[in-house]
């Protein structure tokens, strides 16, 4: 690639019909004499230059290994060919160790969807509950559940649904499906994914250990406060609960950060974000949203942790700034959330679509238009959750008005998919149907948002089944087009094709079931919503509704069936058994081999075609300038790549932060619960805590080549390497963190009158010195940065030290001032003006100390002579330092001055 | 070398702005007078950390745009509930 003329490559930007994956807009000639072979996508627009070399050097096909072209055949890729491939680079698949270790993204994919769809069934449970005991209108004791249990049941359900099965489902997708979309080996980042998913997986069993101590959260999902307080919610499994949600938010940033890295460059050469399939466009939206809405959701939730962990006092006041902090914080997050959990499945519908009407999708370029639009919205949206709080009148049109303004796009998108239907000639196949069906609950259940969206119907509306309705539509319409998404890429993901009547049974009964249970809520909507209690004629639509829990229930016992059998029996397939598929994923083995491509993949030619690995990088080892500036170290190595590519640290690291996060739980406003149970709280987090710091340390230390970018198309973050365009991602991620933090301050402190409210610490020097210190260690940051490139150890050692001292300095300087302010009387429980106070700067300090146990590691490894060739970790870890920095050139006025 | 002295200088600057910060509030302005010089100063003091100890004025500008975003997501959070409770 090094030889490339970069300006050759960028020639194919500019062609006309963006759409790589579509050779010529016209709709595929569908006569069904015309239907020969189901590998058709293979024949009409892919080509294999050279030889596809094999991980071992062999080649798949000898004819073509001279560099010829293997133009208008299918590729050998069948049965055996394939197995081999797979057994060559995955020796121990079906050991425990593969599993717990592997970093590789279609493994990782299939954890995701395995591990999802057990939340699912645990979601599933608790809405069965709740069906059985709204069967008839029961006063307080009467049924199978208690007041209590029902609360936990309702919000419980309503977390694990949302969070651990439907975002995780979709990006279970993403994982296995994006990168081979987009001509990627693996993500930018294989070990975060791995860790992305091993702390879902905590973070799940971590609620799931929440029913079993006193009881999980029963304030609802929306956890308002304050019924998210200890006073209402006391019971230790509700802080686990909430313990949960922090840790499911780590991992969704360290996701967020992955994507965005891997998909913004690491696409193939050619493949500019005008031609990325849509169900990539979707999920990079999804993702771009995920990094901003949970930065938010993790600032409610610190806060709220605080409050029931360490005695603050956000959420108690009786002001305007505690309830509705929350729920600005909450819905600030939580409306982006909705579109969050839906794109992937719109992307899908489009995708599904696509393929099974055998026509690209109407009017492509508006739909991204559209969902581009949508993402933007859906951050200025969130006070419609707000019409019947105290917030003024002004605001509340406002935000009426940028409510319905955000229906718009959809109506644009849902009438491009229709007319999609309308134009191609539709096969009725089960992923289909259930695009379709998705399709169509969606439009039901926009509609009746709409009527939520205007402030007057609201008044009426709010706390009714209307709600439960319409966003049940919205969210399990999203859930049907994703399980269309299962069987549409089950053959890709197993091999094998599932059986295609028990599909479409599954769907019937699924359907049926849907509506069986969700529509009898329209009718009946004046029930209350989140008690079992309500008018007695309503009692024959509740019993519709529960009869309709179970049909829609029960026929995942189809699928599962179907799903699990066919894995091992089913009909083998090739590339594709989809006639029309046309994204690249179609274009490889059933499932694809370790390293995903026979060659790097590269669109240039206005169509995917692979190109020796070889000839492009000139060994698996080398490392070359890219050019677009970028340093890669062999974005497409073959044989070694992932063969050991294995890390158990993601692994370690989700344990131990399961074992701190459960030790926390049983810390009450301060102190811990009493007897045994607090002293084993207590060695839990110790042991969590200790297990983190080791599993990461020894993460750093072990060498382990990531993908590179830069390879191919790398907008807007050309000349960029993936780390650093990792880092600011991140750091853009925590400047909503602390946004959220200061907001929550000014927020506050506008309720109770901003010039009434005067600085905790009455002197300011102690911060001013702070500021200097801080100021100085960026300075000796930048120091070390300017003395690794000139190579001079003794510089980078002597700069590193001066920095560990000076940040020392800091924290020693901090913990000086609040002991005087704790031997004055000034604690953070006392008031909300010292709760702000410390808990905001307490987080910087918590970054400070952080980037510490960086700058220590950094200067053991500079002892031995590190970074003087590759100073790209001094330079990172500046970038995170110096945000540290400006973050307190702002506490600073804002907590000692002003 | 002049790398160093330019970081030397812009350390500087921040070194006394932050001074000005502490004089600005001893100095018994009126205090929405004072509010906006040590707001501005602490902008001031952010931009000259990220343009130059972060070089993002010698990066590709998206990286700068990708925190920008960031910011304004912040921005438009505390203001809207500011003013929503007005």
């Amino acid at each position: 690639m090094t030889d490339e003329d970069p300006t050759d490559r960028n020639a194919g930007d500019s062609r006309e019909g963006a759409d790589a994956n579509f050779d010529g807009r016209k709709a595929p000639n569908v006569d069904s004499d015309s239907r020969e072979t189901p590998n058709a996508v293979n024949r009409e627009s892919l080509n294999v230059d050279s030889g596809r070399e094999l991980p071992d050097g062999g080649s798949l096909d000898g004819e073509a290994a001279d560099g010829g072209t293997v133009t208008g055949n299918e590729i050998p890729v069948q049965g055996a060919v394939s197995d081999a491939l797979t057994a060559a680079t995955h020796p121990s698949r079906s050991t425990v160790r593969h599993w717990l270790t592997t970093t590789n993204h279609k493994d990782v994919g299939i954890l995701y969807i395995v591990t999802s769809l057990f939340f699912l069934l645990l979601g599933g449970l608790l809405a069965w509950l709740m069906r059985i005991q709204l069967w008839e209108p029961r006063a307080v004791g009467e049924g199978l559940l208690g007041a209590m249990a029902y609360n936990q049941a309702v919000s419980a359900h309503g977390l694990v649904m949302v969070f651990w099965f439907l975002s995780p489902f979709a990006f279970g997708f993403a994982n296995y499906v994006v990168p081979l979309q987009m001509g990627a080996d693996d993500l930018a980042f294989p070990r975060l994914n791995a860790l992305s998913f091993w702390l879902y997986l905590a973070s799940g069993l971590l609620f799931v250990v929440s029913f079993f101590q006193g009881g999980t959260f029963a304030g609802g999902w929306t956890m308002y406060a304050p019924l998210n307080l200890p006073t209402f919610t006391p019971d230790v499994g509700a802080n686990t609960a909430i313990l949960a949600l922090v840790l499911f938010v780590v991992s969704v940033t360290v996701s967020s950060v992955n994507f965005l890295t891997t998909m913004h460059r690491m696409r193939a050469e050619g493949l500019t974000l005008r031609r990325l399939p849509i169900f990539s466009w979707s999920i990079l939206l999804t993702v771009w949203m995920m990094l901003f809405a949970f930065a938010a959701l993790l600032a409610a939730l610190l806060i709220l942790s605080s409050d029931r962990i360490l005695g603050t006092a956000y959420f108690v006041q009786e002001t305007a700034g505690g309830t509705l902090l929350w729920t600005h914080l909450f819905w600030f997050f939580g409306h982006p959330e909705v579109y969050i959990v839906f794109f992937p499945a719109l992307g899908i519908m489009a995708e599904v679509f696509q393929t099974f009407t055998g026509r690209r999708i109407v009017g492509r370029k508006w739909f991204i238009a559209a969902m581009v639009l949508v993402a933007l919205q859906s951050f200025v949206v969130w006070m419609h959750h707000m019409f019947l709080t105290g917030i003024n009148l002004e605001i509340k049109t406002l935000f009426m008005v940028t409510t319905i303004g955000i229906s718009l796009p959809f109506d644009l998108m849902v009438f491009a998919l229709i007319y999609t239907l309308v134009k191609g000639r539709v096969r009725f196949t089960t992923p289909f149907l259930f695009a379709f069906g998705g399709l169509l609950l969606f439009i039901l259940g926009g509609i009746t948002g709409v009527f939520l969206g205007a402030i007057v119907l609201d008044y009426e509306f709010r706390g009714t089944y209307w709600v439960v309705a319409h966003f049940h539509y919205v969210m399990v319409g999203g859930v049907t087009a994703l399980i269309g998404g299962l069987y549409y890429w089950f053959p890709k993901i197993t091999g094998r094709m599932y059986d295609e009547f028990l599909g479409k049974a599954h769907f019937a009964a699924y359907f049926v079931g849907f509506n069986l249970l969700y529509f009898p809520m329209f009718v009946a909507w004046e029930t209350p919503r989140r008690v079992f209690q309500y008018d007695a004629w309503m009692a024959p639509w509740h019993k519709l509704a529960t009869v309709g829990a179970f049909i829609l229930g029960l026929s995942f016992v189809l699928m599962f069936y179907n799903l699990t059998k066919s894995a091992f029996d089913g009909e083998r397939v090739g590339n594709t058994p989809w006639e029309f598929s046309r994204t690249a994923e179609w274009a490889v083995p059933s499932p694809p081999p370790t390293e995903n491509f026979p060659g790097v993949p590269t669109y240039r030619d206005g169509h995917l075609a692979f190109r020796s690995r070889e000839a492009t990088d000139g060994g698996s080892s080398a490392t070359s300038t890219q050019p677009d500036g970028g340093v890669a170290a062999d974005g497409h190595a073959g044989e070694h790549d992932h063969g050991t590519h294995a890390s158990i640290w993601p692994f370690a690291v989700s344990v131990g932060g399961f074992l701190l996060f459960l030790g926390l739980s049983g810390i009450r406003e301060g102190s811990l619960v009493e007897g045994m149970a607090g002293t084993a709280y207590l060695l839990a987090a110790v042991a969590g805590g200790l297990v983190v710091f080791g599993s990461l340390v020894a993460w750093a230390l072990e060498p382990f080549d990531s993908p590179e970018g830069g390879f191919g198309e790398a907008w807007p973050f050309d000349g960029v390497e993936n780390g650093k365009v990792g880092m600011w991602i991140f750091l853009a991620s925590d400047v909503v963190l602390f946004g959220g933090f200061i907001g929550a301050y000014v927020f506050t402190r506008v309720a109770a009158g901003w010039t009434g409210w005067h600085p905790v610490p009455e002197d300011p020097i102690p911060g001013l010195v702070n500021t200097y210190i801080l100021l100085a260690s960026s300075f000796t940051v930048v120091l070390a940065l300017v003395a690794a490139q000139k190579e001079h150890r003794w510089g980078v050692v002597a700069s590193l030290t001066a920095t560990i001292v000076l940040g020392i300095g800091f924290l020693g300087n901090k913990g000086l001032e609040w002991l005087h302010l704790f031997h004055t009387g000034v604690e953070p429980t006392a008031t909300i003006q010292t709760s702000t106070f410390f808990l905001t700067t307490g987080l910087h300090a918590a970054h400070v100390i952080a980037g510490l146990i960086g700058a220590l590691y950094l200067l053991g490894r500079s002892l031995g002579g590190a970074y003087l060739s590759d100073h790209r970790p001094v330079e990172y870890f500046g970038l995170y330092w110096h945000f540290v920095d400006i973050v307190w050139l702002f506490l600073f006025p804002l907590f000692y001055i002003l | 070398m002049t790398h160093t002295k330019l970081y030397t200088v812009i350390f500087a600057v921040l070194f006394v702005s932050a001074t000005v910060q502490v004089l600005v509030e001893f100095a018994e302005l009126a205090y929405w007078t004072a509010f906006g010089i040590i707001i501005v100063l602490s902008v001031i003091k952010a931009v000259l950390v990220a343009a130059y100890f972060q070089h993002l004025r010698f990066e590709p500008r998206s990286l700068t745009y990708v925190v920008l975003i960031g910011l304004a997501a912040a921005l438009a959070l505390t203001l809207a509930a500011s003013y929503s409770i007005l």
